[in-house]
């Protein structure tokens, strides 16, 4: 079973180096190595769990290879393999195979297509690199490997100018939340002295507990796209849309979450739970909003995914006692939630970021839900399994997100009031905006002429979909419990009141009625709150105004001053003594006497 | 008598072998007289084979009383030096055929010359008497005067000739008159008793002035300030074999002297001397090094990096332990291999002392790759970068002058000083660096063929390179040889 569980670590990345050593010249031959690479990372993971096998089991430690030994740290590639990571596992290789299969029909036109699944690959592995981490260090060293593949599969068209910004702010972004995360893998290094999970669970709690974890949750602020940092997550959209369906549903944004599970035992109990419930919430609430006045079908499901991350977060911080009903993968309501949450999540949205790329490509990579409209009977496998997905997210009972959403709200309800109405708030907007986005896009007459020619897209992209329906409709029945009838009373109320009003508004709409109704709300959600305007205006009043201040100091007085200076200076002595070097004879024979006289005087005065 | 020979097996080899090839040179045809150069070489490769017989390395244990009253020395620092110079004069030799069109005459007395003056180094090496001193040093003078002006169409070389030979016998006349003074108050030309008597002998003013001037003597062999004057002009005007055998051999001959007379024999005068020594190499550093800085000709570049290099070895005398020789010996092992691939790969790129100017370096990654990469390995192992010969070995002496630091404050600036003398240097040979990588030709120059290099050549040039990579690497071994060679430098009777 160790080999399986480095089987499963390393063969995405012997794939991504053979791609890149050198099939990329052949392109099935590297989507082939690829698939194969991921599918079976998927076989062996679904052969683990079916085993019931953990590292570490308790007859010894977990596979591991010492990496680094210093006195006082030592570093080492292990693979932890427990409830949560064999869980995610499930999640990125499953969902991550999916995808793959997926983007053979979405790239097949690329000039570059060996290169993405390159890309895929690596990111694949770093991926895993962090669900299997045993300690910080290495998750640290694959949670920035996630931050460069996703860089590169974000800015995979970089000669497109918007894909190249987009990644570069999705890489400066997470960067900012990373830093954070160093400052916390340190303190906590320099409290307990051991980066290892084993060793760090077994240690007593600390008053640094609280300031660490809260640096640490900065690195999920990062990835897991939590305001403030969440302006990267929209804009990454510019990736293709199979990179959105792995980075934005099942991958890169649940490792933040992933982590805070992970790390749980550090946080308990501290300070930092609160600050990370609010701001879950908080974010959970404002994407919510945001997604309400979006009008790219990518956009809208990118901010329903900060909404539904905002979730997570907010439920891992709420902690809370577990409940003896659940499925238990740790022994927190809140992290079980969450990850209950973050899987079912990760089927549907993946599903619903595939069918959006089946509709974009059906619709000539247009992307504006105005300019869709009565896909239902072109495109009808699309069609059904978006409707699936949708049904998913609102939580319509019977169907997984039901269940997962309702796990969330009973801990809420549980452990703090103001955060439970948010919840439900953001329970009737998230069916809003999806009531939205699928009548405008699905239903009424087409309303351009890419609609009226869609076509189904072919069985390779649509395949994906169909399979990812199943999970998407039965993954909550794992974990099944007898829902409080008051959540369960509040959760439907929130379905029905959001569907409902999202009806009225839009069906046959051609155009938005909102911003005429709302006004200035309406703008400022469509603005998305002006978050990107106040980081720019930061950029250019104070962060410019520095860098032209360094940029000064540089320039004049360290290049000008103390280098050209320095270099002027000693240059200039070597041609005044080279003046010494005269050539003649005489001269020569001068300097020898006078220096034998000068250092007789020297030494013997 | 007869079985005392042995002490001088390996010397007698070689002056054996050059006559040999004076001989060799009257039956050969004019033609085939290259093959005496790789047949001299060879002979050397035997010799140095030799040095490593048991029979021979035995000797180091062995008490040479009886041979010349103890005059003459086989140690391990005198086998670490023989062994040292037979591998320069390998090298130079292989180097000194592939030049051998360019001497237009005597190319077999040219090899014989290189032969002697080796011999005279590896007399030196095992010096322990100021007779042995003084003749050992004018033997390797006087072939080098020779080896100098040998070029003798050559305008530059024979004026290179001429001005070593006059400031050389004026450092030998120096040399000549102190080793008088010294014996007129000690009574005796021997290091061992030297060693005996130093703490009367330090009271004497007559005594440390004819030490000063023997010292003057030795600091004109190693270029070190103020005795430098010499370097650049000889450097430059002497073929360019002479100017590596100079570089390397002469050089290291000085030092093995420094440290057989101001370690081990009267280390108390060289504690006396401190602030001396200390002044002396911390401006032969700077003096090196900033006055390399503006200059544009490879050899006479070479030539004040050399006179830095003296200071930077000296800054192992100054230290007065073990652990400095062991640098100085490091070093010096390090600075063999570097200096004698620059020169080699100058001496390719050069026709006829023209074009000596750093710019016949651009474009070489083009048309040379090989040439490039050991060009670039000597620049940075000289530059005393990490992982070369020359970073490991600026850390020794570095290293052996901090140790004594904490017990004189001066030493702190000799540190500084040779730090900055790192920094100014990285400039210029990174200068040589970024000309071969990133040089650019002017537009109407014709772009120069790709260099072809003899085997024999490319042998060497590959032995150096492995030995900067090996000494910079690896050094522990080549460590602990340094270090027994240097505990057995010091003497008593």
């Amino acid at each position: 079973m160790e080999l399986a569980a480095w089987l499963i670590f390393l063969l995405p990345l012997i794939s991504a180096v053979t791609i890149g050593i050198g099939a990329f010249r052949s392109k099935p031959i590297s989507a082939g190595i690829s698939i194969a690479a991921v599918v079976g990372s998927f076989i062996l993971t679904f052969v683990m769990v079916a085993n019931g096998s953990e590292f570490p089991d308790g007859q010894g430690p977990s596979p591991k290879v010492s990496w680094l030994r210093l006195d006082g740290l030592s570093v080492d590639i292990g693979l932890k393999i427990d409830g949560l990571s064999k869980l995610m596992l499930c999640v990125v290789t499953g969902v991550g195979s999916l995808i793959h299969i997926f983007s053979l029909g979405y790239m097949k036109e690329d000039r570059d297509f060996s290169r993405y699944f390159a890309f895929l690959s690596l990111f694949i592995f770093s991926m895993l690199g962090i669900v299997l981490a045993d300690n910080f260090v290495m998750m640290f060293i694959f949670w920035e490997l996630v931050g460069v593949s996703s860089y590169l599969l974000i800015g995979f068209w970089f000669d497109k100018p918007s894909a190249a910004d987009a990644a570069k702010k999705a890489f400066m972004t997470n960067r900012v939340g990373d830093f954070g995360f160093l400052l916390g893998i340190l303190m906590v290094w320099a409290a307990f002295g051991s980066v290892s999970f084993d060793v760090l669970e077994k240690e007593k709690a600390t008053v640094l507990c609280g300031l660490a974890g809260f640096l640490i949750f900065c690195g999920a602020i990062g990835k897991s796209a939590q305001a403030p940092l969440h302006v990267w997550l929209p804009d990454a959209m510019e990736g293709p849309t199979p990179v959105s369906a792995l980075i934005h549903a099942a991958t890169m944004v649940a490792a933040g979450v992933y982590m805070l599970c992970r790390v749980f035992f550090l946080i308990e109990g501290t300070w930092a739970m609160e600050a990370i419930a609010w701001i879950g919430g908080i974010t959970s609430l404002m994407a919510a909003l945001m997604a309400v006045q979006q009008d790219d079908i990518k956009r809208i499901l990118a901010y329903s995914t900060l909404s539904q991350l905002g979730y997570m977060v907010m439920v891992v911080g709420l902690g809370g006692e577990t409940n003896s009903d659940y499925y238990k993968i740790t022994n927190v309501a809140g992290t079980d939630a969450a990850m209950f949450h973050l899987t079912t999540h990760a089927f549907f949205k993946a599903m619903l970021f595939l069918g959006a790329g089946s509709v974009i490509y059906a619709c000539h990579h247009e992307q504006d839900i105005w300019k869709m409209g009565g896909l239902r009977r072109r495109m009808p496998r699309t069609y059904w399994t978006f409707l699936i997905g949708t049904l998913a997210l609102c939580g319509v009972p019977l169907f997984s997100g039901f269940f997962s959403k309702e796990a969330i709200l009973t801990v809420a309800y549980k452990e703090s009031m103001p955060l439970f109405l948010i919840a439900v708030a953001v329970a009737v907007l998230t069916t809003f905006y999806m009531t939205r986005l699928f009548l405008v896009a699905f239903c009424g007459e087409p309303r351009s002429k890419h609609a009226e020619h869609a076509k189904e897209s072919p069985v390779v992209m649509t395949l994906p979909l169909l399979i990812l329906a199943v999970p998407s409709v039965v993954a909550g029945y794992f974990n099944m419990h007898a829902p409080d009838p008051l959540i369960l009373f509040a959760s439907l109320i929130a379905v029905v009141f959001g569907a409902l009003l999202a009806n009225s508004i839009y069906r046959n709409a051609t155009d938005d009625p909102l911003p005429v109704r709302l006004g200035f709300i309406a703008r400022a959600m469509k603005a998305r709150f002006w978050f990107d305007e106040i980081y720019q205006w930061f950029i250019d009043k104070v962060q410019e105004r520095l860098a032209k201040l360094a940029d000064i100091i540089d320039r004049w007085i360290i290049a000008g001053l103390l280098v050209r200076g320095a270099h002027g200076s000693t240059e200039f002595a070597g041609r005044v003594l080279r003046l010494a070097q005269t050539g003649n004879l005489q001269t020569y024979a001068f300097w020898f006497a006078a220096g034998l006289a000068a250092v007789l005087v020297f030494a013997l005065s | 008598m007869g079985d005392q020979l042995k002490f001088v097996q390996l010397e007698m080899m070689v002056v054996a072998l050059g006559l040999l090839v004076l001989i060799a040179d009257l039956a050969m045809a004019p033609s085939r007289r290259r093959l005496l150069g790789y047949l001299s070489a060879a002979g050397l490769f035997v010799v140095f084979l030799l040095s490593f017989r048991d029979g021979y390395t035995a000797l180091v244990n062995e008490s040479t009383e009886a041979f010349f009253n103890s005059r003459y020395k086989v140690d391990g620092l005198a086998l670490f030096f023989k062994r040292f110079f037979l591998i320069a004069g390998i090298f130079v030799l292989v180097f000194a055929v592939d030049f051998s069109e360019r001497l237009r005459s005597g190319m077999a007395e040219y090899y014989s010359f290189i032969v002697f003056a080796l011999s005279g180094m590896m007399f030196a090496a095992s010096a322990n008497d100021f007779s042995m001193l003084f003749v050992s040093i004018e033997l390797i003078t006087i072939t080098f005067y020779i080896l100098v002006s040998f070029q003798r169409h050559r305008l530059h070389s024979l004026e290179a000739g001429v001005k070593y030979l006059i400031l050389g016998a004026v450092s030998s006349a120096f040399m000549i008159y102190g080793i008088a003074l010294v014996f007129g108050v000690a009574g005796s030309l021997q290091f061992d008793d030297l060693h005996a008597q130093q703490s009367e002998l330090i009271q004497s003013k007559v005594f440390l002035f004819g030490m000063l001037f023997l010292f003057a003597g030795l600091a004109f062999k190693i270029s070190a300030f103020p005795f430098q004057v010499w370097a650049p002009d000889v450097y430059q005007g002497a073929p360019t074999p002479t100017t590596a055998f100079l570089a390397v051999g002469s050089k290291a001959a000085g030092f093995v002297l420094l440290i057989r007379l101001l370690v081990a024999a009267v280390p108390e005068v060289t504690a006396e001397w401190t602030s001396v020594l200390l002044v002396i190499s911390a401006l032969t550093i700077l003096y090196g090094n900033l006055c390399a800085l503006p200059q544009r000709n490879l050899k006479r570049l070479l030539a004040y990096s050399g006179i830095a290099n003296a200071g930077y070895l000296l800054m192992g005398i100054v230290a007065q332990s073990e652990e400095g020789t062991v640098a100085i010996l490091y070093y010096l092992a390090g600075y063999l291999f570097t200096v004698m691939a620059a020169f080699m790969i100058i001496n390719l790129l050069t026709k006829e002392g023209e074009g000596e100017d750093i710019s016949c370096l651009s474009g070489l990654s083009k048309r040379s790759p090989f040439l490039a990469f050991a060009m670039t390995l000597a620049a940075v192992s000289l530059a005393g970068i990490p992982p070369l010969a020359g970073f490991f070995g600026k850390f020794l002496l570095v290293k052996s002058v901090a140790t004594e630091a904490f017990g004189n404050t001066c030493f702190f600036v000799l540190l500084a000083v040779a730090v900055f003398g790192v920094v100014v240097s990285i400039y210029y040979y990174f200068g040589i660096v970024r000309t071969i990588f990133w040089g650019r030709r002017k537009a109407d120059e014709p772009t120069p063929p790709p260099v072809t290099i003899g085997l024999p050549v490319r042998i060497v040039l590959g032995c150096c390179v492995a030995a900067m990579l090996y000494l910079g690497l690896l050094p522990n071994k080549p460590v602990k040889w340094a270090e027994t060679a240097a505990k057995v430098g010091v003497t008593s009777k």
